[in-house]
């Protein structure tokens, strides 16, 4: 076993240790915006883990190098996309009006949103 | 509830029925018999790696060929159903800025995706109808994150028929030079690519025809969507 095919494999542990945190805060978090942050956050760093280490680790087993081109464009496409999609939900969440839990203490957005809406109504 | 048993038990019934019926199939012995004269002769015959889109385009063009045209009905039937003289689309709420930025930066990228799955149809999995539903997925993106964001119609509609009767035409020609619909004429008539299977340049017709098909069915899923998008405007 080569040090590439060893870096490979604890880059896939890695990820399914993040994996299983991110399923853990799933059930564990009490809303629907501690789920999605970490739901999203350890997930994305997760499949990073995976999906890259899945390419090293091919390599060290004398496999091509497409094996890594290929998990790196899928890496970077997931890296730039799973955040945009979880802020779009979430923004969608909260403008269907689904509450915060109720142990939070700061709405910065709703007091910027109300303070919006009174500007507009003054002019 | 009643209803609700009544449901459960039939639905029961017919699985047990099923799994009755496929109890007998045998799993992991070979007992090919079309399959493996397609497994063996697939590479000299038509020159595709990929089995499936040389079955599919190759050995069976006329399932494809029908598909499209199902697909074609499909759009044509949502296009006569909703259509209205003035529409529009009524969307008022703007996408976050994240959003907006994000689709316009990811639309080349999976535009650029769409056509990769087409033209190596011969090569990966995938051909003709992933591709041009990447495509649309594309435009779909599109349409969701911007409100005022519109496909140029017209042109699409064009671009789907042409693509369409290119389908037809390659078809022709192959009963033109080799005596039957969709015959293989660039393969077995031109015999072009024979010693580079595996690279791009080989597949016979396949990846012509999946260009076509692809752009086809991207094309037509988009006008859907823009179709049942847009809302008709009143006077």
């Amino acid at each position: 076993m080569s040090a590439l095919a060893g870096i490979g494999e604890f880059l896939v542990l890695f990820g399914t240790v993040f994996y299983f945190l991110s399923t853990l805060g799933l059930i564990r978090m009490p809303d629907v915006y501690n789920r999605m942050q970490t739901a999203t956050k350890s997930a994305t760093l997760g499949s990073l883990g995976v999906i890259i280490g899945t390419g090293i680790w091919a390599i060290g087993e004398g496999l091509s190098i497409a094996w890594l081109t290929k998990t790196l464009i899928i890496a970077v496409f997931l890296l730039l996309t799973n955040p945009i999609s979880a802020h779009a939900l979430i923004r969608g969440a909260y403008k269907s009006g689904i509450p915060l839990w109720e142990g939070s203490v700061v709405d910065k957005y709703k007091e910027h949103l109300e303070k919006k809406s009174q500007e507009g109504g003054e002019e | 509830m009643l209803k609700r048993i009544l449901a459960i038990i039939a639905i029961l019934i017919i699985g047990y029925w099923l799994a009755q019926g496929l109890a007998n199939v045998p799993f992991g012995q070979d007992k090919m018999l079309v399959g493996k004269y397609y497994l063996e002769h697939v590479k000299d015959q038509t020159g595709a790696v990929n089995a499936v889109t040389a079955v599919v385009v190759n050995y069976r063009g006329f399932d494809t060929l029908g598909e499209v045209t199902v697909l074609f009905i499909a759009s044509t039937g949502v296009g006569a159903l909703l259509w209205r003289k003035k529409r529009k689309r009524t969307a008022k709420t703007e996408g976050s800025v994240v959003l907006t930025t994000g689709s316009k930066l990811l639309f080349p990228f999976i535009m650029l995706f769409g056509m990769y799955i087409f033209i190596h149809g011969h090569l990966t999995p995938g051909g003709g109808f992933p591709g041009g539903a990447t495509i649309a997925t594309a435009f779909l993106l599109m349409y969701m994150a911007f409100t005022i964001y519109e496909i140029p119609h017209k042109e699409f509609e064009v671009t789907e028929g042409f693509a369409g009767m290119g389908y037809v035409l390659v078809g022709l020609l192959g009963l033109a030079i080799g005596g039957y619909f969709l015959f293989d004429w660039i393969w077995q008539t031109w015999h072009l690519g024979t010693s580079n299977i595996g690279r791009l340049f080989s597949g016979g017709f396949i990846p012509i025809i999946y260009t076509i098909i692809g752009i086809k069915v991207g094309t037509e899923l988009s006008g859907i969507i823009d179709n049942m998008l847009k809302e008709e405007v009143k006077e």
